[in-house]
């Protein structure tokens, strides 16, 4: 029994640590209503500050401590001035985009300054060790807590008791009555990114002193269960994250109890599904709270989008389908391919999230789907390499909408989180479900991809099959959003309950989206599977996700020649950066950023 | 970037494609221009650091090619393309570099899903894949142009098992792995081996790359009271495993896979590590010649680090590279050959390498066996600890 003890201590210690991550992320959402994606950046960019502080300049703690906040809020006010301000206008997604783009740049900066060894940052607490049940905890322990728990309640009495705090909750349930009323809303927003920056930068080099660790991989990882923590708790819910952060800590601590530790994270995802699907605003929201999401669609806004004639892309499609006769070389056509395969995940996704507004963050779980099925099939019961592809896209498109259907009465956010966990259960089942999709080993020796008996290898071949069933998935999309379905999609997209009380039933439209997109992309990703003849749960990762959904909203929301176009420039920006080397990737995201800046409504607009 | 800018950098660099293409096949008759190898691997992304740790082996070994004449008076270089371990980047690499006609061998990828996509290009565009870190066992099934020195795990497991069954003592085993191929792989060959030397393996466990708390597992190997913790892990995660066990009270035996084998696993471990075994292919103190080389010259490079396993690993590829090609020439279906005929090529992972034709792959690593004594490796000197 002593161990369940201590099953809940180290719950306790390890939700202590996800707390410090959560609080900042909660008081960023309460405000203005963002999910900030470069929390997880910031807190990489305290630890390497922390670093600097203790083994170069050999500062005592409390003045680390001090050196690391106020450049970490440093930070947080230039991302805020420079990077969030000048999208305010702008539609809702667009800053979601811009914290991606900044974590990029971040942590390349971070890794380009400083390498990306794995450091020792020593803890500058004396080592001492209280025993409680059959383990120890330190003075670290204690400070992190002590700086989780006074920081959520200083926060709470600052928002409740403080001018700047009414303003900041003004600010955050109505920002343009806000302002009627004389709150100078930038100033709010100022302060509470330089308050969540200094929080986060804390955390990372308290943490990297916990572990004796510090290295560039911790930023998403951190962000990930931040998140988790956040959302479970109850969004923009400061003192609700710390208890979520405990419970999340709590469950994956019984969870390795249970079940062992390869089903740890499995067990952090399912909670999160589970209280979004019972309680979608959090376990600690109070019923008379403001719904988190405005009732009309404002997340994704209308544009115009740019009308491309219908002969430019009769001709665009012609150059491609004959680029190969011309002598441009293999390297070109595998980019080529490799943004075609993207363009279908693109396409599915651009459906879901722009044309019935369902914006979902775990999109390569059905590039996983597909390629398991299409390649289990070929492989366990000989099934032809093209049948089996469309197996792997039919398998997607059922398993895919049973898994998203739960989520389908959430917004918004919510959306994104859930999918989000979604996709991260699906992976966590690959890797632990070994009889049938063999584990971590990963399966090889998928067949190639042939048609009517006829193997397609050359680059030529994959190039053409691959095009084809990009613009046949296209076409069908096309027409589908021409027909009263897109109609229906648009509607509920742009007011769910004007559209409910015009008779649509939201979950059957919903379902309908994800069949359609789950196919597509389940296509994809078996093509993907008979192209690389070796997969495993880390082939369709998370930064896949967070790749289609770029894409799309590069593109253009809905656009569905947009996903393409998007799929084209994305694929081709990082290879065309390779001369860059080390730099490419910061450059990406720059670009990036610029793009959002200035053409948050996709290259070719919302449709 | 104005629109037109965006444009004629698009056109300019597809031109610049075609042109090198072109213009390459006749500058490779004139014997001036380096022999050129291709490498694929991270330089960005979650495993960014074994990329710069490959380069650093590289540039050494390098180094000591070119100074001892290089390969037939021409010099040998090699061209890293950053794949981010990612497979839809590995692919299109790999096509660049086998329709490069300047590139005569890759070397890499790092993780498996990158390097075993890629193998369909390089066997179908016939340009060697010579995977030096790729342990998975398919690796080299994908076709006769992939050849592999990573040392097999068929054989490590059994040395390190053989060290903690039968010279340590341990008699009842908790296992903690990566839960990746390696890992799996590593594993299974592991707790093969134990048992046939009569130990008991109480409970295995395997984890994710990016956990860092492992608090509550420990609780779970506590409880299956084991004699001793077999780690089968990498530096970082290592490191991270052994503090927080001597945290949590455990004070079994530790021993770990040769992975850990760096001086960042001292580092980031501090006092934890200490007395923690482990198996090694080679160690400071290590009288061989090609050792005392290898940690003098990394040493001098690179002001005054220690090399660590990867180094160990890229800077043995380089050399090996350099041995088929003296033999094998520029052309690429001679270079495959060549990896048939190279014999006793001087190596820190395995004293001398020659290809197993069969399963291409180098049997018979070496073996040390180590103890972290006062913060550094030593050599065991058989005291039980």
């Amino acid at each position: 029994m002593s161990s369940w003890l201590d099953y809940t201590i180290n719950g306790l210690i390890v939700g202590n640590v996800y707390a410090l991550v959560a609080v900042g992320l909660a008081l960023i959402f309460g405000v203005s209503r963002l999910i900030n994606f470069a929390q997880g950046s910031i807190y990489l960019v305290g630890a390497y500050i922390g670093w600097v502080a203790v083994v170069q300049l050999h500062t005592p703690l409390p003045l680390t401590i001090i050196v690391v906040a106020v450049a970490a809020a440093l930070v947080g006010l230039v991302i805020e001035r420079f990077g969030l301000r000048p999208l305010q206008n702008s539609v809702r997604i667009a800053p979601l985009l811009a914290t991606i783009g900044i974590s990029f740049v971040l942590d390349q900066l971070v890794m380009l300054t400083f390498s990306p060894n794995p450091r020792a940052l020593p803890s500058q607490l004396p080592d001492v060790r209280f025993q409680i049940g059959g383990g120890t905890i330190g003075p670290l322990d204690l400070l992190i807590a002590g700086v989780g728990i006074t920081s959520a309640l200083l926060l709470f009495v600052f928002l409740r008791y403080s001018k700047l705090g009414w303003a900041v909750r003004a600010t955050a349930q109505d920002r343009d009555a806000a302002m009627q009323m004389g709150v100078d809303v930038n100033r709010v927003n100022q302060a509470v990114f330089g308050i969540a920056a200094a929080l986060g930068g804390v955390s990372g080099m308290l943490v990297g002193m916990y572990y004796n660790q510090i290295d560039t991989a911790m930023s998403l990882q951190a962000t990930l269960k931040g998140v988790v923590a956040e959302v479970v708790g109850g969004a923009g819910n400061v003192p609700g994250a710390v208890i979520g952060s405990l419970l999340l800590g709590l469950v994956e601590s019984y969870g390795v109890a249970v079940f062992g530790t390869s089903y740890r994270n499995l067990f952090a995802f399912l909670l999160l599904v589970v209280v979004l699907v019972l309680r979608p605003n959090g376990l600690f929201a109070s019923a008379r709270q403001a719904p988190p999401e405005p009732l009309t669609g404002t997340f994704i806004a209308p544009s115009r989008p740019v009308r491309i004639p219908r002969w430019a892309l009769l001709v665009a499609a012609a150059a491609f389908a004959i680029l190969p006769l011309f002598p441009v070389s293999f390297y070109v056509l595998q980019t080529l391919i490799n943004a075609w395969l993207l363009g279908m995940l693109a396409l599915s996704l651009t459906l879901v999230a722009g044309t019935i507004g369902q914006v979902s963050l775990g999109h390569a779980a059905l590039l996983a789907i597909g390629a398991y099925t299409s390649a289990l099939l070929s492989l366990g019961f000989a099934v032809p390499v093209g049948l089996s592809i469309i197996g792997g896209g039919l398998m997607s498109a059922a398993l895919g909408t049973a898994l998203i259907s739960p989520s389908f009465r959430l917004r918004g956010h919510y959306v994104s989180i859930a999918t989000l966990a979604i996709g991260e259960i699906v992976s966590l089942v690959i890797l632990n479900w070994e009889s049938v999709t063999r584990g971590p080993i990963g399966i090889s020796g998928i067949p190639p991809l042939s048609l009517f008996g006829y193997d397609l290898i050359s680059p030529n071949s994959i190039y053409w099959f691959s095009l084809v069933v990009m613009i046949v998935l296209a076409l069908l999309q096309a027409r589908l959003l021409g027909s009263h379905l897109g109609r229906s999609f648009r509607a509920i997209r742009d007011d769910d309950i004007a559209a409910r009380a015009y008779g649509l039933s939201l979950n059957r439209y919903k379902s309908l989206a994800f069949i359609f997109g789950g196919f597509a992309a389940g296509v994809s990703g078996g093509i993907a599977a008979h192209l690389y003849s070796y997969i495993n749960h880390e082939t369709f990762n998370t930064q896949q996700s967070i790749l289609a959904l770029t894409v799309v909203i590069l593109g253009g929301l809905g656009n569905v020649v947009g996903a393409i176009v998007g799929s084209v420039a994305l694929v081709g920006l990082p290879e065309l950066f390779r001369i860059a080397a080390e730099y490419r990737i910061l450059i990406y995201g720059i670009v990036l950023l610029l793009l959002v800046r200035f053409r948050p409504q996709g290259l070719l607009g919302t449709m | 970037m104005s629109n037109i800018d965006r444009r004629t950098l698009v056109k300019g660099s597809l031109a610049a494609m075609m042109a090198g293409a072109a213009f390459s096949r006749s500058a490779f008759a004139q014997s001036s221009e380096p022999i050129l190898l291709g490498v694929s691997g991270p330089l960005t992304g979650p495993n960014a650091q074994y990329g710069t740790q490959w380069k650093q082996g590289f540039d050494l070994a390098l180094d000591e090619i070119q100074a001892a004449g290089g390969i037939n008076g021409r010099k040998l270089a090699y061209q890293f393309e950053d794949s981010q371990s990612d497979p839809r980047q590995s692919v299109a690499i790999a096509q660049k570099f086998v329709s490069d006609p300047r590139i005569v061998m890759e070397l890499g990828d790092f993780s498996s899903p990158a390097s075993m996509a890629a193998s369909p290009i390089y066997q179908r565009g016939g340009l060697v894949q010579f995977g030096f870190t790729n342990s998975h066992p398919d690796f080299t099934k994908g076709g006769d142009f992939m050849w592999s020195t990573s040392v097999s795990q068929a054989d490590e497991q059994p040395l390190l098992a053989a060290y903690a069954v039968k010279r340590l003592g341990l008699k009842k085993l908790a296992i903690l792995h990566l839960n990746t191929d390696w890992g799996r792989t590593s594993r299974d060959y592991f707790v093969k081996a134990a048992k046939e030397y009569g130990a008991e393996i109480a409970v295995t466990e395997g984890y994710i790359a990016e956990e860092r708390d492992f608090r509550s597992t420990l609780v779970r190997v506590r409880d299956a009271s084991p004699d001793g913790l077999i780690l089968i892990s990498y530096y970082s995660d290592g490191a991270l495993i052994a503090r927080q066990a001597r945290q949590v009270g455990l004070k079994q035996t530790i021993c770990a896979a040769s992975s850990v084998y760096s001086p960042k696993f001292l580092e980031l471990g501090g006092e934890a590590v200490e007395d923690v075994h482990l198996g090694t292919r080679y160690f400071p103190e290590d009288p061989r010649p090609e050792v005392k080389k290898f940690i003098t010259g990394f040493k001098a490079k690179y002001n005054g680090q220690e090399p660590d396993a990867f180094n160990a690993y890229s800077y043995d590829a380089m050399h090996m590279a350099a041995a088929v090609v003296k033999i094998g020439g520029t052309d690429r279906r001679a270079v495959r050959d060549a990896f048939a005929k190279v014999k006793d090529v001087s190596s820190v992972i395995f004293g001398t390498a020659t290809f197993d034709v069969e399963s291409r792959r180098v049997k018979g690593a070496m073996n040390a066996e180590l103890v972290v004594r006062k913060g550094q490796f030593a050599l065991w000197d058989g005291k039980p600890t």
